[in-house]
């Protein structure tokens, strides 16, 4: 009877316990879908004819496939150079910025040194406090870096954030390595060279991708210190591409949405799918680094 | 306690003594200490153009100073009350509607059980955190398009009238909200799948001996688990509600939804860079810097006192 009971209980417990699982992977499966049909969509419009965009009658799937549209966009000497650019400003800028990270992050990490504390609270009030869009654009124009590629890198060159995880990182290094090298006669640098940085390759790979990254995307920097049109880079190609419309938009009275679908939609289609094309690509080789980065960034800094 | 040998100071040794004994330690700071100094100090610095007439010839030692004016000019100003309010209803709505969902999400990825499906779902609900909203808003842009976009083709299709998603102030803010889920759900769910991974595997088990569904598991087991990871995303979210979304409006937003979507750091752009009145809009950017500074330090105080956990 008691017996009975429990297997009742049991079961009752087993089906409402499928019921969770079959909710739980219905909610998975519609984020996924809801993140990924975008995409779809959009590349769909990118290589449809132009027609079938106009008349707006793509959806997940392509009708009348051409790679004509990608092709022009892609083969475009804007759209070339602006590559050119952002390929320039994400290389020099994440050599730059990792290697003044790890000069930073490495004597920071010996809190035992004298006045070290007081320097790492010299750091933290940058990420607390900020003077501004206004008074950083004065900087930039009185050191004379407007339209210079040094605009686009030396605003973001040193990322207090990412140089307290490598900082922690280094903390939680055993000493005795460091030690042992000391004994030898090892000096300061040597020591980071030689023992630290062979160490550090896993943080590094992460930090070196999130800088890679926040290169690639900044179109800010690019907005306001930017006009000469060959310094461009990809992101504000794109800004560019999508405005145009918008700027005809508030000239001729019209709503931003009108003039989208009278300019040639399935151009801008293009213009998105082959601007993220290059983080498609890299994308699922380097995931893992970030979901890393974002774990060690937790740890108290 | 170990000491590292010529790095921990002795009893002996003055402060300075072991600085020298350090000196290329000390030196390798110089670059960033200079840099600190040049892009980040030198523009805090600048913020005294918000107590001046700035005038770019006469700079900042002939600009005529006018105390508060430029503040008492914001606080009279109609825009001040506009921008200060649509600040703050969008940062609210995305901590009420946008909160939860990362949450969520990583208690259900948690149940599922099959590995690639799993792996595949994370790859990618990840990735929209990795396009810079440049690339996000031309993908919206085209999606919800009155005409042939993908949602107003549903909405017609059940016969609907097509909505100008884009350029209608009673939209413009729920697209907001919905394009910054969309972009940022999977990435913020990180933390609390990492969290929930810390949670001890013998408390399942235990609880499943006690015959708990799934459930009362989640409720009993894996909420408590990861409660202090909420309480700490919550207070940092808090502590950005003056200063989220200026890149995602920026680039979404066109003069006929300045009602509903012009924000604080959109403002200070136009007016600012825009029409270049340097003081003013300065002024206004340190009025938001101020209030952002007050929330932070707040909010991790009482994140080291409620859940133990602070951000420095």
């Amino acid at each position: 009877m008691e017996r009975n009971r429990f297997a009742k209980r049991r079961m009752k417990v087993s089906v409402q316990d499928r019921a969770v699982s079959v909710v739980c992977y219905l909610f998975v499966l519609f984020m996924v879908a809801v993140t990924f049909l975008p995409f779809l969509n959009v590349v769909s419009k990118a290589v449809s004819s132009e027609s079938m965009v106009i008349s707006g009658q793509i959806s997940f799937y392509p009708k009348e496939f051409q790679l004509g549209t990608l092709k022009a966009v892609m083969g475009s000497k804007v759209f070339l150079n602006s590559f050119k650019i952002s390929v320039l400003v994400t290389v020099l800028g994440s050599v730059g910025s990792l290697f003044i990270t790890v000069i930073t992050a490495y004597p920071l990490s010996k809190k035992q040194l004298p006045f070290i504390k007081g320097l790492l609270v010299f750091f933290v009030i940058t990420m607390l406090f900020s003077g501004g869009m206004v008074p950083t654009y004065m900087l930039v124009k009185g050191i004379g870096l407007l339209d210079s590629l040094g605009a686009l890198i030396m605003p973001m060159l040193l990322s207090v954030y990412n140089m307290l995880i490598v900082k922690n990182y280094y903390e939680g290094l055993p000493e005795s390595l460091e030690e042992a090298a000391k004994i030898d006669g090892a000096g300061n640098i040597r020591i980071l060279l030689q023992v630290i940085l062979p160490l550090s390759t896993p943080v590094l790979a992460t930090i070196g991708l999130f800088y890679m990254v926040s290169y690639w995307n900044d179109y800010f920097n690019a907005l306001i210190y930017i006009s000469d049109p060959s310094l461009k880079p990809l992101q504000l190609y794109l800004r560019e591409m999508i405005l145009q419309s918008s700027q005809m938009a508030s000239q001729m009275d019209f709503t931003i949405d009108d003039v989208m679908n009278k300019s040639p939609d399935g151009i801008r289609s293009a213009a998105v799918v082959a601007v993220t094309l290059p983080i498609l690509v890299v994308y699922p080789f380097v995931q893992k680094y970030f979901v890393k980065g974002i774990t060690m960034g937790s740890v108290k800094g | 306690m170990k000491k590292a040998v010529g790095i921990t100071p002795t009893g002996h040794s003055s402060p300075l003594a072991v600085v020298r004994k350090n000196l290329s330690l000390y030196l390798m700071l110089v670059p960033g200490v200079l840099y600190l100094i040049i892009f980040k100090y030198i523009p805090i610095g600048g913020l005294v153009m918000a107590f001046q007439d700035f005038n770019v010839f006469a700079g900042f030692t002939g600009s005529e100073w006018v105390g508060l004016a430029q503040f008492q000019k914001l606080f009279a100003s109609p825009d001040f009350y506009k921008i200060f309010r649509n600040t703050l209803l969008i940062n609210t709505y995305k901590i009420i509607f946008v909160f939860p969902l990362p949450i969520m999400l990583a208690i259900m990825l948690n149940e599922i059980r099959c590995m690639p499906l799993k792996k595949v779902s994370q790859t990618v609900i990840y990735l929209p955190h990795f396009l810079s909203w440049i690339i996000v808003s031309g993908l919206f842009i085209n999606i919800l398009s009155p005409s042939g976009g993908l949602v107003n083709q549903m909405i017609t299709a059940f016969g609907g009238e097509p909505i100008f998603f884009m350029s209608d102030n009673r939209w413009f803010r729920t697209v907001l909200v919905l394009t910054d889920a969309w972009k940022e759900m999977g990435w913020s769910a990180i933390v609390y799948i990492a969290a929930i991974a810390g949670v001890e595997q013998e408390l399942y088990e235990a609880a499943t001996v006690d015959g708990a569904s799934k459930l009362q598991q989640i409720w009993h087991v894996t909420l408590p688990g990861i409660i202090s990871t909420i309480v700490l995303m919550f207070i940092l979210k808090l502590g950005s509600i003056m200063s989220g979304g200026f890149d995602q409006v920026l680039t979404m937003y066109n003069a006929s939804v300045y009602e509903t979507g012009d924000i604080i750091q959109t403002y200070v752009y136009r007016i600012g860079l825009g029409k270049m009145q340097y003081s003013f809009s300065a002024a206004v950017g340190m009025f938001n810097s101020v209030i952002g500074l007050v929330l932070t330090v707040a909010g991790n105080m009482v994140s080291r006192r409620l859940a133990g956990r602070s951000i420095w």
